[in-house]
């Protein structure tokens, strides 16, 4: 804080030392006016930098355009620096499904505010398209759970062009804000499973992906006929609801309200029947699941 | 002499409009009642000689709200309007729990030539939407603070956007980082772009005051028209742009009835505290709620067991009515001006839902779950219909509901109630909307 109070001081006393030749300038910077706005319109970076990248090029727009975008990818980085302490635990839980694989991300900012921004979403969706390619390219034909973390995340690139690190750093850039890519999961099991899966507090964005603060997949076998998607949308729903900790098994007795294993915990959508009961009703089984909540694994580490 | 001067301020105190505000002049009025150490309370008297206003700054996190509420407070207590608060006292916004709910906001208060203001500011938007439903301090304006280096910034959207939800009409923009920028034609740009953004977002962009200042430049004594003078020409602005909330005395009373008693010789009485309004003697009023309704004529005002000419809204009270049977009226139902107000069956309403640290459930609940809603004085089950996107509300969220009531019931715009099932309290909201019940309504509950 001090540093910067400073650094602005500074800034103030030199702007004055130089305004006197700015005033020159100022004549003939009315004639790039329309560009500046143009060039802001278009990218949407500072105005600062746009009149910067404007001088620079002697008001040439493409040339303008191409080195804002390079200075923003080390303002990026150098802002990214800058903010890493803050604490971030708003964000999203981004959901990408492919036949026979799912991956469930989480990335954090700290305000609520930018987790609604389209930059922010567009990161959450870059970062869950990585994931599932890096998934793909190891994937064979057996059940398969990754766990990432964020230093693994940060080591992925882009299905094309940078690296996860560097599009975080970008986008640190345009936010302002502290952003972390907390972690991932990937999934993939075998032709004859199915993957059920839910995204709580969905944000609606340009994004055809589902992303929302909480999310839950489910990895079952059987089920009714042509409904697995549903049938595992519900099982997630009660995930997501319940938060339950392990699977337990079929023949445990429900210890009430408190109830952490999935299997005796009474079934949010339709209470008359334990999970357990509702799945032998449906001739279902469930192997697996992984329930995120947005900013949980950050109060975590704070404690 | 004490004793007469305690006597006033509570008077006054029992005026008050904010419920927040009731809370803190309740304690500063118990003093001189109760006759303590008079001379060794050090806390200083609220004084109300100046309207009160509710304003809150928007903006991006590093735009400088928290810097421009420094300011103001430093350049208020110049003025002797404000006690100046450093940045770093305002920017740690402690958790605070009102209604039970945790919501994260510093609130500054300070006092211009004209007005008397209480500044919220949060860091999320959560925090803003919790604030509105409970109340604490309902924003009449707010300052929008666009920092003049960047221009909007790509959340300035989400900001006006959680403007228009809370309900803010009045929208005053703050440009600010002007010392760091040279070039006036720029700030010129700032100002149209964020002109052309009010107006998509449908306020009134062209006729929006908007102030081109430094925040920084008051703190630290520089460039005066860029400081100083900057911050007093926003504080003028808000002074008149931002229209003074109605006072709970002008509207039309409205006394939520909370016993009928029947006075052997007098007749029956409704006792309850006035929540606005003014009542006096002779008074022509309506009993709304509960299926029924009935008009008379207030014949008489009691408190304390002496009679009186007038009573105003926070006085608890005790009319006396005419030609009405102690059977025609109960609990629940409210007095009011006749046609003031009306019973409705179905509202839409933005509510939050505790989470389990709060108190509240820790299941969320689907469509079609029935708590009971608590509100004035009544309390009538409910029947809640989510919105289109959601298929479920989770402890510690809020949301946009359509609850129907089982009987219509005094609801306005604006109202504050309470849901609680069983013997929890799960949530807390504000009507948002009134919406007309179906014939379906009715058959639904069997």
């Amino acid at each position: 804080m001090a540093v910067s109070v400073l650094f602005r001081s500074i800034r103030a006393e030199l702007t004055k030392v130089t305004f006197q030749r700015h005033t020159v300038r100022c004549v003939q910077s009315a004639a790039d006016k329309a560009l500046l706005v143009k060039l802001r319109k278009a990218t949407g970076y500072t105005f600062i930098n746009c009149k910067k990248a404007l001088e620079k090029f002697n008001n040439d727009i493409s040339q303008a355009e191409s080195w804002l975008h390079e200075q923003a990818q080390k303002e990026g980085w150098s802002k990214a620096s800058k903010l890493e302490g803050r604490r971030a635990k708003e964000g999203l839980i981004g959901l990408l499904m492919r036949d026979n694989a799912a991956v469930m991300v989480e990335i954090n900012c700290e305000t609520d505010f930018v987790a609604r921004n389209e930059k922010f979403q567009q990161l959450v969706q870059d970062v869950a398209l990585a994931t599932m390619a890096h998934h793909c390219s190891k994937a064979h034909g057996g059940y398969r759970k990754s766990m990432l973390s964020a230093d693994d995340l940060a080591k992925l690139t882009m299905v094309e062009g940078p690296s996860v690190a560097d599009q975080m750093a970008l986008t640190i850039g345009r936010l302002g804000e502290n952003i972390s890519v907390r972690r991932a999961v990937s999934v993939g099991v075998p032709a004859d499973w199915h993957i059920g899966s839910y995204v709580h507090g969905a944000v609606t964005g340009q994004s055809s992906m589902p992303m929302g603060r909480y999310g839950a997949l489910v990895v079952f076998q059987g089920g009714p006929e042509g409904q697995a998607e549903a049938f595992g949308k519900k099982l997630g729903q009660h995930i997501v609801g319940e938060a339950p900790v392990t699977l337990g098994n079929m023949e445990d007795l429900p210890c009430g309200e408190s109830e952490t294993r999935l299997l005796p915990q009474t079934f949010l959508l339709e209470p008359k029947y334990t999970v357990g009961q509702y799945l032998t009703l449906h001739d279902a089984r469930v192997l697996d699941f992984i329930r995120y909540k947005c900013g949980e694994s950050a109060s975590q580490e704070v404690e | 002499m004490a004793a007469l001067v305690g006597l006033r301020a509570g008077f006054s105190a029992l005026q008050l409009t904010s419920s927040s505000l009731l809370h803190s002049s309740f304690k500063l009025c118990a003093v001189p009642l109760s006759r303590r150490s008079f001379a060794a309370e050090a806390k200083k008297v609220f004084s109300r000689d100046k309207p009160h206003v509710n304003i809150g700054t928007i903006g991006h996190v590093d735009h400088g709200k928290t810097t421009l509420t420094a300011a103001i407070t430093k350049v208020l207590a110049e003025a002797g309007g404000a006690r100046y608060k450093k940045y770093e006292d305002i920017d740690n916004a402690p958790e605070e729990k009102a209604r039970g709910i945790t919501i994260n906001a510093s609130h500054v208060e300070y006092t211009t030539a004209n007005r008397h203001y209480a500044h919220t500011d949060c860091p999320g938007h959560a925090d803003y939407v919790k604030n509105m439903i409970t109340g604490t301090a309902q924003m009449d304006g707010c300052i929008l603070v666009v920092a003049a280096t960047d221009g909007q910034m790509p959340q300035t959207r989400e900001h006006l956007l959680l403007a228009r939800q809370i309900g803010v009409e009045h929208v005053v923009v703050f440009v600010n980082k002007a010392d760091a920028v040279e070039d006036k034609e720029m700030l010129e740009l700032v100002e149209l772009e964020i002109r052309e953004l009010l107006t998509e977002f449908g306020y009134d962009g062209e006729k929006t005051p908007v102030v081109i200042g430094s925040a920084l430049c008051a703190l630290e004594n520089k460039q005066p028209e860029l400081g100083l003078d900057a911050v007093m020409q926003l504080l003028q602005v808000v002074d008149e742009y931002i229209p003074l909330p109605k006072r709970q005395l002008d509207k039309p009373f409205l006394l939520p009835i909370e016993g009928v008693y029947s006075i052997p010789g007098r007749g029956t009485v409704v006792a309850g505290t006035l929540e606005r309004g003014l009542i006096k003697k002779g008074d022509e009023c309506e009993f709304v709620g509960h299926n029924r309704s009935a008009k008379s004529v207030v014949t008489g005002i009691e408190m304390f067991h002496q009679s009186l000419d007038r009573a105003e809204a926070g006085d608890n009270l005790g009319a006396l009515v005419r030609g009405l049977k102690r059977e025609d009226v109960r609990r629940g139902m409210v007095m009011c001006k006749p046609g003031s107000i009306q019973p409705h069956q179905k509202v839409r309403a933005q509510v939050y839902i505790l989470s389990k640290e709060e108190g509240g459930r820790h299941k969320p609940f689907v469509t079609n779950f029935m708590p009971v809603m608590f509100s004035l004085t009544w309390d009538m089950a409910c029947r809640v219909q989510l919105p289109d996107d959601k298929e479920m509300i989770m402890p510690g969220e809020d949301a946009s509901l359509t609850l129907t009531l089982r009987q219509p019931m005094v609801l306005e715009k604006g109202q504050r109630f309470t849901l609680r099932d069983g013997n929890k309290t799960i949530g807390t909201g504000l009507v948002t909307e009134i919406l007309t019940s179906t014939p379906e309504d009715q058959h639904n509950w069997g």
